[in-house]
């Protein structure tokens, strides 16, 4: 009878975890794709704050990243894809999303552009055996890097400071530039909407080069941080969390919960004179049933899975993402809306907030002002040469 | 209590769903006799004590069909029922390796890769496609099936639900639907995995207790009739009851008799008696008679009207859809008391997964070839085992440190062949030890030291479960799940809604829909039948409603 | 460049039947085939039967729609009796529904047998009224006028339903879905009797007749009323006859023309472009091929990539073999008088045997014991002997397409043998009349007329590639998704067997018209 856990179930170690692990004061662990990740490794606060006013250093290794390569690469992702991946010149980077034939959001993600034909596609969901599918018939490869290649991401206003101190000149990397700088590929991309870069090694080398980013990074204000604190900044930047925001319709039991790229707000990715891509007839035909809003919530309460009603009576929808923000001072949220109260003028949208303070739920209804852009863009985050602080 | 010689219903057999429809008629109020031909209610829900200090799940072995409608309305937690789930499950190979099948999606998705990449990328995608045909039959398990050639309110509404429901699928799952629900397991299985032991472990389902290969269509719905239970809402998950199945069965008479009704153990019904074609009551082995207007038959559809009921009083064209019921015994059963814990030389140490269903099938074209070994009246000589030692989780099953063993197999025929001739008759107690040596010889590919271990097998042939229990052929589900055998065509056309051509005469067991399983669904679903035409003011109350 | 209303790829029954109904419709057509003979697995040099030997399903709608209308066929048609043959035994003679002993005494079965025929046969008419019309479901809106004629179609069917009367209604939903095996048996003892009927509910098919859905593929074979013609000058005769209403309605038919690649403009076809470079410019193309295939003359990236996967996953495992002998004279069968030596001849001796032919099939490998439909042509139709040689021509099952270690000449003598050695013990003089043999196995008949496979259907008959989800789910109304591109071959509903259906019900949906 006696039951001992088996030792293959559980969260496992990420490249990087001896590192993480002896910066965990808070000891707050969740499974991102099995690994064990970081909520928080001080406190949200703290590490928050080194984020937008010093650097901070966050383990990407647990993306799904898949290398695609061979003649028909580059037609392979644009009938992924809904943007036009040719537009994406060698050397650069571009976000996109793909869909289902009905042309619901699967997942988003970033496309590296290596060479001509020479790819690789970072996202959250796994998306292997859909690459594979959407390769077949063609001459391209499909090779799985999620465990071989590392990504450590680098972000904050010193984050330039630090790699030129850590002896790798990106100087001339643009936003969305990527390079290969020895052992390493770096490039100017993130989740925070602020200057910053991500690092992508092999999976060995993670440590050492955590070693050398730690080391060069004291005097510039370098700290480690968790999911907790990242997540507050890509709300801030506006930016869609998988499962969150939306669900991807790949990982999708109930039916008719797929969302168009049309009701993500992501209509500008969908390039419809291209020629065929994934979805494409589908999303010709489609008419938006809701829309995803940046919008500013009444008060101070984070109105994080509020219901959202019109003129406080009719229920239209629900907020994905609420937050505090402490840089912009706003209390800001993501919102699916139905249509067409989501374009109403004026809105009249409503959150319904439930508050626990102290041994006490409380209801209130605050008032939601639509928000165009990101709720924070600093100047700093597209200057090329970027500044050193 | 004393009986009486008349009730407002009898119900003729004490199986999990006579004992269900008898409680739930019980608990509307109306004075319930169960009449159970073996001393122990249960049918096939039993726990059994047939060596010292061990019980045997001898029958069915596992729990997660049993609609939590049905223990929350009868209120079984009460009553003793406790359901635990176990973990995950796994199978062996000949070459000394394994799959495990984790719970933890994480830790499934690393064992999937060990064996294949592609196939632990593709396991979500293939889950969903499941869980979505559950998600879509589940509403219909506690609802009549319309009869299509009725134009009566009811089956038109039943018919309406139907159509409401299939049309909210959208155009394309509504193809997908189709297609799944006429496949064959194997087929699905290859479009979604290249590994033939990741293969062969999620195929078992679509096999167990069906006289099908894993390459006959429809044996994806088989598949989908085993994951469509739950545990506390977990689809799909299965589980012990603590104490054996018989748990099951001793909560649900627990409730009847709570309830007012009664249950008379040791009284076998010989004839269930027909006057006018109407039901008057049934007559005992021993003679003894007991008045009913209203009889709820817990046999087989094929027991219940050609051994039970005066043919006379049915209709010839009924007989013979009756007689044309396909009701084939495709399983056999080891229970075995284990004086420890078995070696599994593959598994690592604290293996979760031995806690779960283990096999020792290594290829879809392994489990077909064990199809036509039973279609040839053979049992398989490579069988599909499903092994699970309920022992380390649930004390009450072995003394301590001891174990229980289930062991189902998978195939072997009712009407076993030999020299040449095809009848049950053959299962002697020779061709009963054949079967244990075949069925050990396999097992051993997963624990070598087996036999050292058995202080004490019980070996049940289809044979043994017909004679015990009153299965015909000794099927697990009284009748195969066909789509000729299924919603409205079971178990005969037009009489679909456990009603039958003798008025007063239900049927309530797994002949009728939804079918077979511990699930109880057609127990409530025919004390709802009998409510609605016979209730005399009472009525159905609760989520089975 | 010349420039048509519609170009139709491939001259097989279905293509030639599609470029006649829109050549009716006075749309300007052409057609291409790669080969240089028309007709597809109907296709035959001279009368000389070579794959499909007889007619089932040829039916009168398709005639009326390719405007032979009120005549009847160009061709002269023989009904042949079919003759269950009974190694050791009696053989028995079947006409329609009716059953008895080759020398004419009863066969005890002969009521039962009849009893069941008949029924199919009612199961069988009205499924044609499915089959006579694009499955249901569809792009179209509730208030379209093609979907209110769907709407009424599928009440039609619905009252013919009700109107076989509740018994018969719930009968036929309980039996379409369930196997052969137990459908027969439950009626008939297991023999030659009910191994003809098990042997027509799979031929062309990878299952065996415990398979559920093939009660489903038996009634498809007696949807015409279960009857067997041979036409006379062979298959070749039909394919003429086809032709030449082809080109009566205005279609230019170009043989020895591959389609290579589709041209597309955006999201529509707009024409083709033949293996030889030349470009035929069309807003309609309609293709016989099977789906895959066609999907890539347009290029994968054309369409949906679960669309390519369900294209990719179509399952179509050829497992018959045609074997054509030439015999230096006729044989001799024992116990057959010679007046039946021009039947179909079965050689299913039950339907246990039928299924265990079946069983080696599933794991790549030919039946031991095949089972056999041979028919000596000459014995009807004298111009089907050619050269002084008797024609004997035999569909074999199961010879699977995906045999372990290919079709070797090594294999395909094997098969030969087998089927030689299965007749002889009928005919025992057989083996040594044999002065020439012809095998066709799945790889050959693949090669030759494109079929995935070699499958007589082009996509396998099962139930879960049926009606609305034929050839696969999204791919049911013969539109592809490019616009103006159509599926119009045997994988589409209805399918195949040398019926015409699918093409006739391809064009119309070209047309943009229902039936």
């Amino acid at each position: 009878m006696s039951v001992v856990t088996d030792p293959k179930t559980g969260l496992i170690d990420g490249p990087v975890h001896d590192r993480l692990a002896a910066l965990s004061r808070a000891r707050g662990w969740y499974g991102w794709a099995g690994y064990a990740a970081p909520s928080v490794l001080d406190t949200v606060e703290f590490e928050y704050f080194a984020l937008r006013n010093q650097c901070a250093l966050f383990d990407i290794s647990p993306m799904h990243k898949y290398r695609l390569t061979g003649p028909d690469a580059t037609a392979v992702l644009n009938r992924l894809v809904t943007r036009d991946v040719t537009r994406i010149r060698p050397g650069r980077v571009g976000y996109a999303v793909w869909c289902d034939e009905e042309g619901m959001v699967i997942d988003d993600g970033t496309l590296f552009r290596l060479g001509a034909q020479d790819w690789r596609l970072c996202c959250q969901e796994p998306m292997l055996t859909w690459l594979i599918e959407a390769a077949w018939g063609f001459d391209a490869e499909v090779r799985d890097e999620s465990d071989t290649l590392a990504g450590l991401a680098l972000q904050g206003p010193t984050a330039f400071a630090v790699l030129e101190a850590a002896g790798w000149d990106v100087a001339a990397l643009r936003p969305f530039d990527h390079a290969g700088l020895g052992e390493v590929m770096i490039s100017r991309t993130g989740f925070t909407g602020d200057l910053g870069y991500e690092i992508w090694m092999p999976w060995a080398d993670a440590t050492a080069v955590w070693d050398r980013l730690w080391a060069a990074g004291g005097p510039w204000g370098l700290r480690a941080i968790g999911y907790a604190a990242l997540n507050i900044a890509r709300i801030e930047a506006g930016f869609l969390t998988a499962g969150v925001d939306f669900q991807p319709v790949h990982a999708t039991e109930r039916l008719h919960r797929g969302k168009t790229p049309f009701e993500l707000g992501l209509g500008r990715m969908v390039d419809m004179t291209k020629g065929h891509f994934n979805g494409r007839r589908a999303l010709a035909k489609a008419r938006p049933r809701s829309l995803l809003m940046r919008v500013d919530v009444e008060g101070f309460k984070p109105a994080q899975g509020a219901l959202v009603y019109h003129r406080k009576r009719r229920e239209v929808g629900h907020v994905t993402s609420g937050v505090w923000s402490p840089t912009a001072k706003r209390n800001i949220a993501l919102a699916h809306v139905a249509l067409p109260w989501a374009t109403r003028t004026p809105p009249d949208l409503w959150a319904e907030i439930y508050t626990l303070e102290e041994g006490r739920w409380d209801t209130r209804m605050a008032r939601l002002t639509p928000v165009e852009g990101a709720f924070f863009a600093p100047q700093r985050a597209r200057a090329t040469p970027p500044g050193r602080t | 209590m004393a009986l009486k010689s008349s009730y407002d219903v009898i119900v003729a057999g004490a199986g999990h769903n006579g004992l269900t429809a008898a409680a739930y008629l019980a608990r509307a109020g109306l004075s319930v006799l169960v009449l159970e031909r073996n001393d122990w209610i249960g049918g096939a829900a039993v726990s059994r004590s047939l060596h010292e200090g061990w019980t045997y799940s001898n029958c069915s072995y596992v729990c997660s069909l049993l609609r939590r409608e049905i223990a929350r309305d009868l209120d079984l937690p009460k009553y003793g029922l406790q359901v635990i789930p176990y973990e995950g499950g796994a199978s062996f190979t000949r070459d000394g390796d394994y799959f495990a099948y984790y719970s933890d999606h994480d830790a499934l998705r690393r064992e999937m890769a060990r064996h294949s990449p592609r196939d632990a990328d593709a396991y979500p995608c293939y889950a969903q496609a499941i869980m979505r045909q559950c998600r879509f039959i589940r509403p219909f398990l506690l609802r009549d099936a319309p009869d299509p050639a009725s134009m009566a309110p009811r089956d038109l509404g039943e018919m309406g639900y139907l159509v409401k429901k299939a049309w909210g699928l959208g155009k394309r799952e509504l193809g997908e639907t189709l297609r799944f629900w006429t496949m064959s397991i194997g087929d699905f299985l290859d479009e979604h995995f290249e590994n033939d032991l990741i293969k062969a472990h999620l195929a078992g389902s679509g096999i167990i207790g069906t006289g099908l290969g894993v390459y006959s269509p429809g044996t994806a719905y088989v598949l989908l009739h085993h994951y469509m239970g739950d545990i506390d809402g977990g689809i799909g998950a299965w589980g012990f009851a603590r104490g054996g199945m018989g748990a099951i069965s001793k909560a649900l008479g627990a409730a009847l008799e709570d309830h007012g009704g009664t249950i008379h153990r040791g009284a076998g019904v010989a004839e269930i008696l027909v006057r006018d074609g109407r039901v008057t009551g049934v007559a005992l082995e021993d003679g003894r008679e007991f008045a009913a207007p209203i009889v709820a038959s817990n046999m087989d559809v094929k027991r219940t009207f050609l051994r039970h009921v005066d043919r006379a009083a049915l209709p010839g064209e009924f007989v013979r859809q009756v007689e044309r019921f396909k009701i084939r015994g495709s399983s056999a059963k080891l229970n075995i008391a284990l004086d420890a814990m078995p070696a599994f030389p593959a598994a690592p140490p604290h293996a979760s997964f031995l806690r779960g269903d283990m096999h020792c099938s290594e290829s879809l074209w392994a489990l077909e070839r064990a199809y036509d070994d039973w279609k040839s009246g053979r049992w398989s000589a490579e069988p599909y085992v499903d092994m699970l030692i309920p022992s380390q989780i649930d004390p009450t099953m072995a003394p301590p440190g001891s174990h229980m063993m289930t062991v189902f197999v998978q195939y072997a025929p009712y009407d076993l062949a030999v020299n040449g001739t095809r009848s049950g008759e053959n299962w002697d107690a020779t061709q009963r030890a054949a079967l244990a040596e075949t069925v050990l010889n396999q097992m051993s590919i997963a624990c070598p030291d087996i036999r050292e271990r058995i202080l004490h097998m019980e070996v049940r042939s289809p044979l043994d479960l017909e004679r015990e229990v009153g299965l015909t052929e000794g099927n697990i589900f009284q009748g195969e799940l066909t789509f000729d055998q299924l919603f409205f065509n079971r178990p005969v056309p037009g009489f679909s809604q456990y009603e039958s051509p003798v008025k007063g005469l239900y049927l309530c067991g797994s002949s009728a829909h939804p079918g077979g399983g511990v699930m109880g669904a057609p127990g409530a679903n025919a004390a709802r039948a009998i409510l609605r035409r016979a209730g005399k003011g009472a009525t159905m109350k609760g989520y089975a409603a | 460049m010349s420039r048509f209303d519609a170009i139709v790829i491939g001259g097989g029954i279905n293509g030639l039947v599609a470029a006649a109904v829109l050549g009716r419709r006075g749309r300007s057509v052409c057609l291409l085939e790669r080969s240089d003979r028309l007709g597809g697995m109907a296709g035959a040099e001279g009368a000389y039967p070579r794959m499909a030997h007889l007619l089932y399903n040829l039916g009168p709608l398709v005639r009326k729609d390719i405007g032979l209308g009120a005549r009847d066929w160009p061709f002269r048609t023989v009904a042949l009796p079919t003759v269950a043959l009974n190694p050791g035994g009696a053989h028995v003679r079947i006409d329609g529904t009716e059953a008895r002993f080759v020398d004419g005494r009863p066969h005890p079965d002969a009521a039962a047998y009849r009893a069941l025929v008949t029924r199919l046969g009612g199961y069988g008419a009205l499924l044609r009224r499915l089959a006579e019309a694009p499955p249901p479901g569809g792009d179209a809106a509730w208030t379209d006028p093609a979907a209110l004629k769907q709407m009424l179609r599928l009440g039609g069917f619905g009252r013919a339903l009700r109107q076989m009367g509740k018994a018969e209604m719930r009968g036929f939903l309980k039996v379409l879905l369930s196997n052969a095996y137990d459908l027969i048996l439950d009626e008939l003892p297991d023999g030659p009797l009910a191994g003809a009927l098990a042997a027509d509910a799979v031929r062309g098919l990878a299952m065996g007749p415990r398979s559920p859905g093939t009660v489903f593929s038996l009634v498809y074979r007696h949807g015409h009323g279960g009857t067997v013609s041979l036409p006379v000058g062979g298959m070749a005769a039909v394919v003429a006859a086809l032709a030449e209403a082809a080109r009566a309605a205005g279609a230019t038919i170009r043989t020895g023309t591959a389609a290579a690649r589709l041209l597309c403009e955006g999201d529509r076809v707009i024409g083709v472009e033949t293996g030889a470079g030349e470009v035929l410019m069309a807003s309609r193309v309609l293709s016989s091929a099977a789906p895959l295939a066609t999907a890539r003359m347009a290029g994968l990236d054309r369409f949906d990539i679960e669309a390519s996967r369900r294209m990719r996953l179509i399952r179509a495992r050829g497992t018959v073999a045609k074997i054509n002998l030439r015999l230096s004279a006729l044989p001799r069968i024992d116990g057959l008088p010679d007046d039946l030596l021009g039947a179909r001849l079965l050689l299913a001796p039950s339907a246990e045997a039928v299924e265990t032919a079946f069983n080696p099939a599933k794991y790549r490998q030919m039946s031991d014991e095949p089972i056999l439909e041979a028919l000596l042509p000459g014995v009807t139709d004298p111009a089907q002997d050619a050269g002084g040689a008797v024609a004997l021509s035999i569909i074999a099952q199961y010879a699977p397409s995906d045999l372990a270690g290919g079709w070797t000449d090594a294999a395909r003598d094997r098969l030969l043998a087998a089927v030689v050695g299965r007749l002889a013990a009928v005919a025992p003089d057989l083996p040594g009349l044999v002065a020439g043999a012809e095998v066709l196995c799945p790889d050959r008949i693949e090669a030759e007329t494109g079929a995935p496979g070699g499958h007589w259907h082009h996509a396998e008959l099962g139930l879960d590639q049926l009606l609305t989800i034929r050839p696969a789910n999204g791919l049911g109304h013969y539109a592809m998704g490019l616009a103006g591109l159509y599926l119009c071959g045997a994988a589409t509903h209805p399918g195949g067997d040398v019926m015409g259906l699918s093409g006739r019900n391809a064009a119309l949906a070209a047309l943009g018209d229902g039936p």
